[in-house]
């Protein structure tokens, strides 16, 4: 029994997703209440009314006692679990126990991540996500809802199952041959190639890669492209994963069907239901390309349920070449720029394979500025309801006259095109007037409505910009069909030779059986490198076909459940400052190493980790980067010195004697990088 | 990023009950179903803000999964719930202290109420808020006056450093206790000093209890003593009582106990038959006073007692009258309902409590609850009393029930007499149904009574005709007093002792049987040292709870590296100091962290915790 829904402060519905059986006991309870023969309401006015006390009791408790809900616990153990966000409120709740507290809690961080990914900085205004994520043309609504839940299904599942996801870092391709000749590949013949072409709109690309499933073969970024993170890179993948599931780690309903042999298995595609082309950039650019076949197949009851719940649409199918637009982060020499707009080209090369091409828009500067306005205003903003006054408000990286003179020239740049900027003009006017001239107000508490106008006025034209514009115009602003399909034939012809291997090569990684003769004893582990967001690990694919060498059936999935309980457990005392855990459990003797090092491989000592609260975002990569605050955590007392973190977790058999498994998690730790110190990424 | 934990003495920070079933309809005010809140001095509008959101959001949280809340957490507090018939029971604590520890501490605060008060619907149509409140702030403030930080981990019972006394003396208080169970009217006790357990022959649990009674009394006596030297060791003073009401498991627990009453029975004639000349021979300090009545109606200590005993004292077997020792069931139905104006409420109750259960007995099998007769006649108690047959177990039901019915009788009737109530054994449907259906496990009344020897108590639960037994009372008085005099003047003898000669290391070492805790860490509070050992070990306690196939467990902090391991009994916690922290946190075997399994094996064995 799951559920996740994310509500306004005034108890609407912005979205959920339910499964089957949650969706199940909502409809029993409210048949229950509403026996008077009128039926059964629409499911998302029940789920709504069901929940609206406890929203509506969470903004009571936060206006009144400034403290709000964060999980409840029921005795059959369903998890509630609630997190703020602004003005929309998060409820995740499992009743199944598949999903601990933490779960949910990640669950809810990663969503919103994914909104951010969508919608850029349109998420920093409350008012106008709300308007995105609940259209009120109720098809459009629908398809969208849709979409996200799709998402949602799909990183579940990563999270369930593929060890990247569970401890958020990317996988790479073990076969530094092939990778090197694939990056080169990438970055002498296809980027090149593509940039240099008249085809491309005025878009450039920046980053392109290949992914096998969710593993990265090769991965370039152009010379003047700031580096993808982490978290980006996981949400992309995604995103490619719900374009283009590859069941691999599913169980196949059919095993007789399954061509064996090759170990590869049956490749399909499951593809979300198409979308207009003048609709919504949430449902674009779905369909599989042209040239490959691929089978359609669609298994998941979950998804079924989702879908039956929702109408069903009858929309023409979608313009497959266009992009998917995403707001990534872009680090420049002058800063950070959080959620910058970029296109998203998800080409399959063959079922489970798929090349991404990620690039710059030509207005994305428009972007910039508007983040460097919103900035800006936020700290004014805060500073003044900090009861800071005159010029101790302005203070700043940029004084408030330059921003006065840059947003003058940014609205007078906006004038002449299609952007509607009245408004913004107006509240801009306003704001000059209540500020600078002698009669108005100047820096103090009664700025701080004009301050928030002008950050929803602002908010609104990078919704123009970058969200409307892109679906209203009648030529979307793309690579060329033609240029995508060259690109895409250019990798195929590459990887030709290399398909079925690479297939193959994706389930088993690395595998155990290279290991056991050094460190008898040991089950499994799993490496990470947390300064670049790379993990490495034996595959641990547990289906009924493809045996690991944990063997099949219950005992494989034993020693799953174990890894990823592990995980959970030692992240839940990472939070609370411990970098070293060792447990003896039941028969297993499980260790966990985090520590840091220079970048000659020097072993710095080990320093205080923070201590954080429970409700704290989830620790990991994907929804915040909780490395990257540790390592400039940790970075304070090491100026000057590149500082490299890495984690190790191993699961040994218990009756090996305590002093060999360490040894072996030394010797470990030194052998892992060795054969990935080579400039993959 | 850092928001390091403040420590905070205070563990509890809200506790609330909050009765529904008075706020019903729209317009009746939240503040009607406040029964008490925790701090009292909370404005009024945030005790209804509190209640009114938490119970609501708990009651649409629990129709959504169609089950009670357990545990609610807010930002700063957590919760432990408790749903309730209509009754919603709130402990917040702050977010260090375990959720583990919270419900924990939550079930024993509803248990100790029930314990002492019985149901806690019947006690709020009984008794005024403010009574009762008295009582949930009393309970509350004696969990919370738990010593140190790692009480409020483990909810431990607080022992008598056995490292530093006599073993001796713990086979003597064992030996005490056990004599006092010659008396079949007495189930089980426990012996304190100052506050600690010495010994105990009832669960943790119930011990736990049973000693909240005793804190307050020792309370009482303090206050008093220092008005002035009131009657002191005069049977009155000494010997105090109250009722308590178990459950059904406890009971059991209880009933399972291997008392051999046989063999008591049986030793009984030699040693305890002539039990006044034994002990007229042992202390010279025991004049024959005691077996003369004035010193009871004398007592001003037990209002109760006093009332009854003239009264209950000649209808008891052990009447030195052999006329009415024999015929003692029936004429006590007989007699005439007497006068009983003047009891207070609670002990007019207990009159009648007392009168039903004893004339259970005297119905049920027919054999007066004696043990100085015949072999035959104890047998059948024996067999009743421990549960044997099963017979037996299905009378102990009837009666149960009977007697809830009779104490809502009496709720309802007031003021009513002795007969009438005898009448009302007959189940009286209507309100029997209304009751049953409200208690999901139904209490019996026992009583707990106290002797009291300067700072040593001995508590036994007896059955609540012990008390109209004023041989049986007198026999356990005097049989025990010479005994419980020499422990007293042993145990004030041996010095406290610093039990935390605080050596190189830390350690914690809780037994889950006994619930129970050594550790070597001082009471006080806040210690710099302390905190990263106590959060580690509250961190890992939470773990070995949720996790039951997790053994040990090393976990290594910047500051502090802390070894916990567990079996099905116990639970130990150990930190070494000094030693080079300096690591870099990458896996090295000479690593000191790893190395504290087998100190903490050597070290720890002088502390009688055996790790091996």
């Amino acid at each position: 029994m799951k559920c996740l829904l994310i509500a306004s402060e005034s108890a609407e519905v912005l979205f959920h997703w339910t499964d089957p059986e949650f969706q199940q006991n909502v409809q029993e309870q409210y048949g229950a209440s509403q026996e008077d023969g009128q039926g059964l309401p629409a499911f998302e006015d029940s789920i709504s009314t069901l929940f609206a006390p406890i929203i509506i009791s969470c903004s009571t408790m936060v206006d009144r006692l400034d403290d709000s809900y964060t999980s409840f616990t029921t005795e059959n153990n369903h998890i509630y679990v609630l997190h703020q966000f602004d003005e929309c409120l998060y409820i995740a709740v499992n009743g199944d126990g598949e999903e601990g507290e933490g779960d949910l809690r990640r669950k809810i961080y990663v969503m919103k991540k994914m909104l951010e990914v969508l919608f850029g900085m349109v998420t920093l205004s409350s008012n106008l996500l709300r308007k995105e994520l609940r259209p009120q043309d109720t098809e459009q609504r629908a398809r969208l809802w849709k979409f996200l839940q799709s998402l949602l299904e799909t990183y579940s599942h990563l999270r369930e199952n593929d060890q990247s996801f569970l401890v958020e870092a990317v996988e790479r391709l073990i076969h530094p041959t092939l990778c090197e000749q694939c990056i080169e590949f990438l970055e002498r013949r296809l980027v090149q190639q593509l940039n240099s072409s008249a085809e491309r709109a005025g878009e450039e690309v920046m980053h392109a890669f290949i992914l096998v499933h969710t593993k990265l073969l090769a991965f370039y970024s152009s010379r003047n492209a700031s580096t993808l993170s982490t978290s980006d890179l996981l949400a992309l993948v995604i995103m490619a994963q719900n374009m283009y599931p590859s069941n691999t780690d599913q169980d196949d309903p059919n095993p007789e069907d399954v061509e064996s042999t090759s170990g590869s298995g049956p490749e399909s595609f499951y593809t979300p239901e198409p979308s207009p082309t003048d609709g919504d950039s949430s449902s674009s650019g779905d369909k599989p390309v042209r040239g490959s076949t691929p089978v359609f197949e669609f298994v998941d009851p979950d998804v079924q349920m989702a879908e039956d719940s929702l109408q069903t649409l009858e929309v023409p199918p979608p313009d497959p070449s266009t992009p998917r637009r995403v707001f990534l982060e872009v680090s420049l020499k002058d800063g950070l720029y959080p959620m910058m707009p970029h296109s998203m080209y998800c080409l399959p090369l063959w079922p489970g394979i798929t090349l991404v091409l990620l690039t710059k828009i030509p207005t994305s500067a428009v972007a910039m500025s508007v983040y460097t306005f919103l900035e800006a205003f936020a700290k004014l903003e805060k500073r003044l309801s900090d009861g800071q006054e005159g010029s101790a408000a302005t203070r700043g990286q940029r004084t408030i006259h330059e921003v006065r003179s840059k947003l003058d020239k940014f609205i007078k740049a906006l004038g002449p095109s299609e952007i509607q900027s009245g408004q913004l003009q107006r509240d801009w006017t306003e704001f000059k007037n209540l500020a600078f001239t002698r009669g108005g107000l100047g820096f103090s508490r009664h700025l701080i409505p004009s301050c928030k106008k002008m950050k929803t006025q602002l908010c609104g034209v990078y919704r123009q910009c970058f969200l409307l514009e892109a679906r209203q115009s009648d030529v979307p602003q793309r690579l060329s069909p033609g240029l995508q399909e060259r690109a895409q034939t250019m990798v195929q012809e590459k990887l030709m030779d290399w398909k079925d291997f690479l297939l193959v090569k994706s389930r088993r990684n690395i595998t155990m059986v290279s290991y056991l003769e050094d460190f008898p004893g040991l089950i499994h582990f799993i490496c990470v490198d947390r300064s670049t967001g790379q993990m490495i690990a034996p595959s641990l694919n547990l289906t009924e076909r493809n045996t690991s060498e944990l063997g099949k059936g219950p005992l494989a999935r034993f020693i799953k459940s174990k890894v990823w309980g592990l995980v959970n457990t030692t992240r839940r005392y990472l939070q609370k400052g411990y970098s070293t855990v060792t447990l003896r459990d039941g028969d297993f003797y499980f260790c966990y190493f985090l520590w840091f090092e220079n970048e000659s491989g020097f072993k710095l000592e080990a320093g205080d980790i923070p201590i954080l609260p429970d409700d704290s975002a989830p620790i990991g990569m994907l929804a915040w980067d909780y490395y990257r605050k540790l390592l400039r955590y940790y970075s304070k007392n090491h100026q000057g010195e590149v500082v490299k973190c890495y984690e190790l977790l191993t699961v040994h058999l218990g009756v090996i004697p305590a002093e060999i498994i360490l040894q072996h998690c030394r010797q470990l730790a030194s052998k892992l990088w060795e054969p990935s110190r080579n400039p993959l990424l | 990023m850092t928001e390091f934990m403040q420590p905070d003495s205070r563990r509890c920070n809200y506790f609330f009950l909050y009765d529904g079933s008075k706020v019903k309809g729209e317009g009746d005010p939240t503040r009607e179903g406040i029964c008490y809140f925790y701090p009292e001095e909370t404005p009024l509008d945030e005790q209804e803000l509190l209640c009114g959101q938490l119970a609501g959001a708990s009651r649409c949280v629990s129709e959504l999964s169609s089950s009670p809340v357990r545990i609610l957490r807010l930002r700063r507090n957590n919760f432990s719930i408790r749903m309730k018939d209509d009754f919603f029971w709130a402990l917040g604590c702050s977010v260090e202290v375990p959720t583990i520890s919270v419900c924990e501490l939550l079930d024993q605060l509803i248990n100790l109420f029930c314990f002492y008060s019985g149901s806690v619907r019947r006690s709020y149509q009984l008794n005024t808020q403010e009574t009762l409140a008295r009582r949930w702030a009393q309970y509350l403030s004696h969990l919370e006056s738990a010593s140190s930080e790692l009480h409020h981990i483990f909810s431990c019972l607080r022992t008598i450093d056995s490292t530093n006394i006599d073993p001796l003396l713990l086979l003597k208080a064992a030996l005490i206790l056990q004599a006092c169970q010659r008396c079949p009217l007495v189930s089980a006790g426990c012996i304190l000093f100052r506050g600690r357990v010495v010994s105990t022959q009832m669960s943790p649990e119930l011990t736990m209890k049973v000693m909240v009674h005793e804190s307050e009394t020792y309370a009482k006596m303090q206050a008093q003593r220092s008005n002035g030297p009131s009657a002191f060791s005069s049977f009155g003073g000494a010997v105090s009582s109250t009722s308590v009401f178990l459950t059904m498991s406890e009971l059991q627990y209880l009933q399972s106990a291997p008392v051999d009453k046989h063999f008591s029975s049986r030793s009984t004639p030699h040693k305890n038959t002539p039990p006044r000349k034994t002990r007229l021979s042992r202390t010279l300090s025991d004049t024959p006073s005691p077996e003369s009545e004035p010193s009871d109606t004398g007592s001003s200590q037990s209002p109760q007692k006093v009332s009854l005993s003239p009264h209950l004292s000649d209808s008891s077997v052990f009447s030195p009258d052999p006329s009415q020792s024999a015929a003692d069931p029936p004429p006590q139905q007989l007699e005439p309902p007497f006068s009983n104006g003047k009891h207070s409420p609670v002990a007019e109750e207990e009159v009648l409590e007392e009168s039903y259960y004893h004339s259970f007995h005297s119905n049920g099998d027919g054999v007066g609850p004696m043990h100085d007769e015949g072999d035959g006649s104890l047998c059948g108690e024996d067999s009743h009393r421990n549960g044997g047959g099963g017979d037996g177990d299905a009378a102990c039901g009837t009666v149960f029930e009977s007697q809830g019915d009779n104490v809502l009788e009496e709720v309802s009737g007031g003021g009513c007499g002795d007969v009438q109530c005898h009448e009302a054994e007959i189940p009286d449907p209507p309100r029997s149904g209304a009751f049953d259906s409200q208690e999901e496990c139904p209490r019996i009344p026992m009583t707990l009574y106290l002797h009291r020897v300067k700072g040593l108590v001995l508590a036994l639960l007896v059955e609540p005709h012990f008390l109209s037994d004023k041989d049986s009372m007198e026999e356990v008085y005097h049989s025990s007093l010479a005994s419980l005099n020499g422990l007293e003047a042993h145990l004030r003898t041996i010095s406290p002792g610093a039990p935390g000669t605080p050596g190189p290391y830390i350690f914690a070492h809780f037994d889950c049987i006994q619930s129970t805790l050594t550790t070597n860490l001082s009471g006080r509070p806040g210690g710099a040292p302390q905190r990263p050992f106590v959060r580690a070990t509250s961190l890992l306690h939470s773990h070995f709870c949720n996790t039951e196939t997790l053994q040990e467990a090393i976990i290594r902090s910047a500051g502090a590296a802390v070894y916990g391991t567990r079996s099905v009994a116990q639970e130990t916690y150990f930190q070494q100091h000094g030693g080079s922290l300096r690591n870099s946190g990458i896996p090295n075997h000479q690593d000191s962290a790893f190395s504290l399994p087998g100190k903490a094996r050597h070290r720890l064995l002088k502390h009688g915790v055996n790790l091996l």
